[in-house]
């Protein structure tokens, strides 16, 4: 069968850090194919490179991770992390002629938060290098989203960002459009005109029945990733006091081979959803349950998914292994399921109620202020799942399960063990809240690993972030700051014995209920390996003059700017994101102006700065 | 006693030639049962000068002279065979190397006794050639009144673009040893920066006019605190309506029916539905009057 759903003329490329870029990548992948545009959907990572030489027309969406750093997937393949060959590390070859790219006709889309210094730098750094260095023509100018609506394209609007996107979402449409008005099927050539909204576009590849039996075997394998690896679980071990509100696990495993890491690499775990979280699906969907253990295939080619292909193929295991039904749902699902609401035995208002849930799911789908399915999922994290339950009218065609059920991603972790040691220790916080939702909200892969016990398997790959490999950062300080459990990449540091004078910068809720490693950490001071300064933010009586960790700095801001300025002392931030980074930043600023001897604050603030550019300030946040 | 089943023989025109194959098969059929109803030549099937009705045999069988290797049979038969076939039908002599087409066309295999193909009781992905569910897949279904509305599935034939006047060839020179570690410039040296907006496109019309409040992780204006307090305020609500405690693990059956509903006529419907200050929210949509499942909410334990 002739089909010509890739295609290398168009490409839409992503790099996603939570998932926002990605979705409107995919929204406007849809968009494209409804109006029968082929083209080619990848993360920048794992587009082929030399395919830019048959694209003419490249759509960039792209966000910015805390350092002002394109996001991962944009940095590298998802299968395996040769960095070498994505089409960012070519593009910024020395050796590359000016009119590299002049063939290319390049649109960009940046998320960004201008919380953050680096406010879209890397659509900025795309967007320099693509179209001023490589000359690849821009038929309008970029567009940068910043969730604050103070800068960027919606500075000062009060528009959420997707408004940018949609703004750019049209002018890529009109763009095409304008393009390539007619198309040829059949040889003839006719109008291009958008499929009518309820048509559901098959996938490429769908999934069939093989045999007609049941599979009745647990064991599962993964097919199709080399680089994935089954640890054998250690230890896992609740560090927080039974009466703290959060736990935290000192999470140990023991890799598959030796691997070589260091501090500040990282792990990637592949999580599943439980049984009973497939049964429910399954009760939800009773259409799918007589087919739920048979052995499948794919009608085309099977899909590339990052940690392998779980075999063997049934509904099941699709749906434990690879299918995100606790995720909470975004607009490209609502997008693609709501011509599937068409059962209505099982509502009690029968046609009536079948087309207002009909129009609800169309609605989330497709409206561009996107705020009732923020007030009706994002905000209260309703799930996947949960969505199946209040609208029993859609009848979800098993076949299509890969094409509109959102995929499970690895989570990644900080490693805390010591370099290259065989048992790789993890400190993970176990994420659990209340929203309005009756049930718990639980994270994914931390309820995963939450579950696990000693000698249980687990997947994973190793990330070297390549951190702290320069040979000359022994003789030179380290100033570590790290709340809560921002601890985990700095204990592999302190392992690492990297550097002879380090000073950790520890924040907790409670002294008795949530120091982390409070034994170790004491030891290693009375040792001199590191010096410690702590602090507990709701514990008064332990705590007494210290509540952040930036009091604690600021108190010692003379010593800090010595060590700095004359030691060339290397700053490594880590902990949750949001204001906590921030704050940090601003004591640090203002310890360089009072203590630095700067001439003026300016100064003060451009040294700063050299320190991030200088890699002396890193930060990992999130 | 079972009624006889009634079959289908297909022939290869090479058999015609070989009288007495034709008479085993047929003696072979009846002693498992089955009746021979018809029996066409394969090529008149294909070129449609002979059409089969729907649902008509119990089992189809191909007789042909080739090797089970090398025989070849036309695909397109292959929906029309699933359409004469009764639910449950078998189909004798289409070889494993059709095993794509057959499953596409809801076939299943079974290798136990001869090699055969059933015509899959379970419901089936929908066939490459229909170009909607509505079509063919549904008109075998017994007409009982029906519960839901067709989909339409649409496989789309996308644009083939034109070969265009632009020639990258002399570029491909730059692409090699792609593996190669090479000398990159600086990324740093990429961004100067600005917040410069004569650079972008700034937008026209934010649809989004409302923004989304959202505490920070680390919140300290006390947004957080008002989030909390709604949260407690809802569960508080829920309270009133669902009194199980959170130690039941078991399934319990609790009925709405004697609550009171809200003049909305919405609380039933589901939070997507409900109005807000609403004591249902947060809580599954149900059926009033029905029992609700306390697993689907109950807290884990």
């Amino acid at each position: 069968m002739v089909k010509a759903r890739i295609s290398k003329r168009i490409a839409i490329l992503y790099g996603s850090e939570t998932g926002n870029a990605q979705d409107f990548a995919f929204i406007l992948s849809h968009k494209l194919h409804r109006l029968h545009f082929a083209h080619t959907l990848s993360s920048l990572g794992d587009y082929n490179t030399l395919d830019i030489l048959d694209c003419r027309h490249l759509f960039i969406i792209c966000s910015t991770t805390g350092q002002g750093e394109l996001p991962r997937n944009a940095l590298e393949a998802s299968h395996g992390n040769n960095r070498s060959s994505t089409l960012w590390s070519f593009l910024r070859r020395k050796d590359l002629p000016s009119d590299l790219l002049n063939h290319v006709s390049v649109s960009f889309l940046g998320l960004g938060d201008s919380s953050y210094p680096k406010f879209n730098y890397a659509i900025r750094k795309l967007h320099e290098r693509i179209v001023n260095q490589l000359g690849a023509k821009e038929p309008y100018k970029r567009l940068e989203a910043d969730e604050q609506c103070m800068l960027g394209s919606n500075k000062n609007t009060g528009a959420g960002i997707e408004s940018v996107y949609f703004e750019f979402e049209k002018k890529a449409l009109d763009n095409l459009c304008a393009t390539y008005p007619t198309r040829k099927v059949n040889g003839e050539i006719i109008k291009r005109e958008e499929l009518p909204a309820d048509v559901y576009l098959r996938p490429d590849s769908s999934l069939l029945i093989e045999r007609d039996d049941n599979i009745q075997s647990n064991s599962v394998s993964f097919k199709g990733d080399e680089f994935v690896r089954v640890g054998s679980v250690e230890r896992n071990q609740r560090i927080t006091h039974a009466e703290h509100f959060q736990d935290v696990r000192q999470f140990i495993f023991k890799g598959a081979e030796a691997h070589e890491y260091g501090p500040g690499d990282t792990v990637s775990i592949f999580p599943c959803n439980t049984d009973q979280s497939v049964q429910q699906f399954l009760e939800l969907q009773p259409h799918w349950k007589p087919v739920a253990d048979k052995p499948l295939i794919f009608s085309d080619r099977a899909p590339s998914i990052e940690g392998g292909l779980v075999q063997p193929l049934t509904l099941r295991n699709l749906l434990k292994y690879h299918c995100d039904i606790m995720s909470i749902p975004r607009a490209s699902f609502f997008k693609k399921v709501w011509t599937f609401a068409t059962d209505m035995s099982r509502l009690e208002r029968g046609l009536e109620q079948m087309n207002q849930q009909r129009e609800k799911l169309q609605q989330f789908g497709a409206d561009e202020d996107m705020q009732d399915l923020f007030d009706y999922c994002n905000r209260p994290r309703r799930s996947l799942l949960e969505v199946l339950q209040d609208f029993m009218s859609l009848r979800l065609p098993w076949e299509f399960a890969l094409d509109f059920l959102p995929a499970i991603k690895p989570r990644y972790f900080s490693i805390s063990s010591g370099p290259n040691c065989s048992s790789i220790e993890l400190t993970v916080a176990i994420v659990r809240y209340k929203t309005i939702l009756r049930k718990i909200r639980k994270g994914l892969c931390t309820d995963f690993i939450a579950n696990l016990s000693p000698g249980d398997q687990l997947r994973y790959k190793i990330q070297n972030n390549h951190l702290f490999e320069n040979e000359q950062l022994r003789d030179r300080p380290m100033i570590l700051i790290s709340p809560g459990v921002g601890i985990a990449p700095m204990m592999s540091l302190i392992r690492a014995e990297i550097s002879n004078q380090i000073m950790l910068f520890f924040g907790n809720r409670f002294m008795e209920k949530d120091f982390l490693y409070k034994d170790l950490l004491q030891k290693w001071e009375e040792t001199n390996r590191i010096t410690l300064f702590s602090c507990f933010s709701r514990d008064r009586e332990n705590s007494p003059e210290f509540k952040y960790v930036q009091d604690r700095l600021w108190a010692i801001g003379n010593t800090i700017a010595r060590l700095l300025v004359e030691k060339d002392a290397i700053i490594y931030l880590c902990g949750s994101s949001g204001k906590m980074p921030t704050q940090v930043r601003i004591t640090l600023l203002e310890i360089l102006k009072k203590w630095g001897n700067f001439e003026t604050d300016t100064a003060a603030c451009d040294y700063l700065k050299l320190l991030e550019k200088n890699d002396r300030y890193l930060q990992e946040t999130w | 006693m079972t009624d006889t089943e009634l079959g289908l023989l297909l022939i290869h025109p090479a058999v015609t030639t070989e009288p007495e194959l034709l008479a085993k098969a047929v003696e072979e059929a009846a002693a498992s049962g089955v009746q021979i109803a018809d029996q066409f030549l394969i090529t008149k099937i294909n070129d449609k000068s002979v059409t089969v009705e729907n649902e008509k045999y119990d089992a189809i069988y191909y007789l042909t002279p080739e090797e089970n290797d090398s025989i070849k049979f036309p695909v397109t038969l292959i929906p029309v065979l699933a359409d004469a076939l009764k639910s449950n039908g078998r189909l004798y002599g289409l070889p494993d190397t059709y095993r794509l087409d057959a499953l596409i066309n809801g076939f299943t295999t079974v290798s136990e006794g001869k090699y055969h193909w059933i015509k899959s009781p379970v419901p089936q992905a929908v066939p490459l050639k229909a170009k909607s569910l509505g079509g063919g897949a549904a008109k075998k279904l017994p007409s009982f009144k029906r519960a839901s509305q067709p989909v339409q599935i649409t496989q789309d034939v996308e644009d083939e673009y034109e070969d265009d006047t632009i020639n990258t060839k002399d570029k491909t020179k730059f692409f090699t040893n792609l593996h190669t570690a090479t000398e990159l410039i600086d990324e740093e040296d990429l961004v100067i920066n600005s917040n410069d907006p004569t650079g972008i496109t700034m937008i026209t019309c934010g649809k989004t006019k409302t923004r989304r409040k959202k505490a920070c992780k680390d919140c300290t204006c006390g947004m957080k605190e008002q989030e909390q307090q709604e949260i407690d305020q809802v569960r508080n609500n829920q309270e009133t309506i669902v009194k199980f405690s959170d130690q039941e693990l078991t399934e319990i059956d609790f009925t709405i029916e004697g609550k009171k509903l809200g003049g909305c006529n919405s609380c039933s419907l589901g939070d997507a539905f409900r109005c807000s200050g609403c004591p249902y929210l947060g809580l599954p949509a149900f059926k009033p009057g029905q029992k609700i499942n306390i697993g689907s909410i109950l807290d884990d334990i």
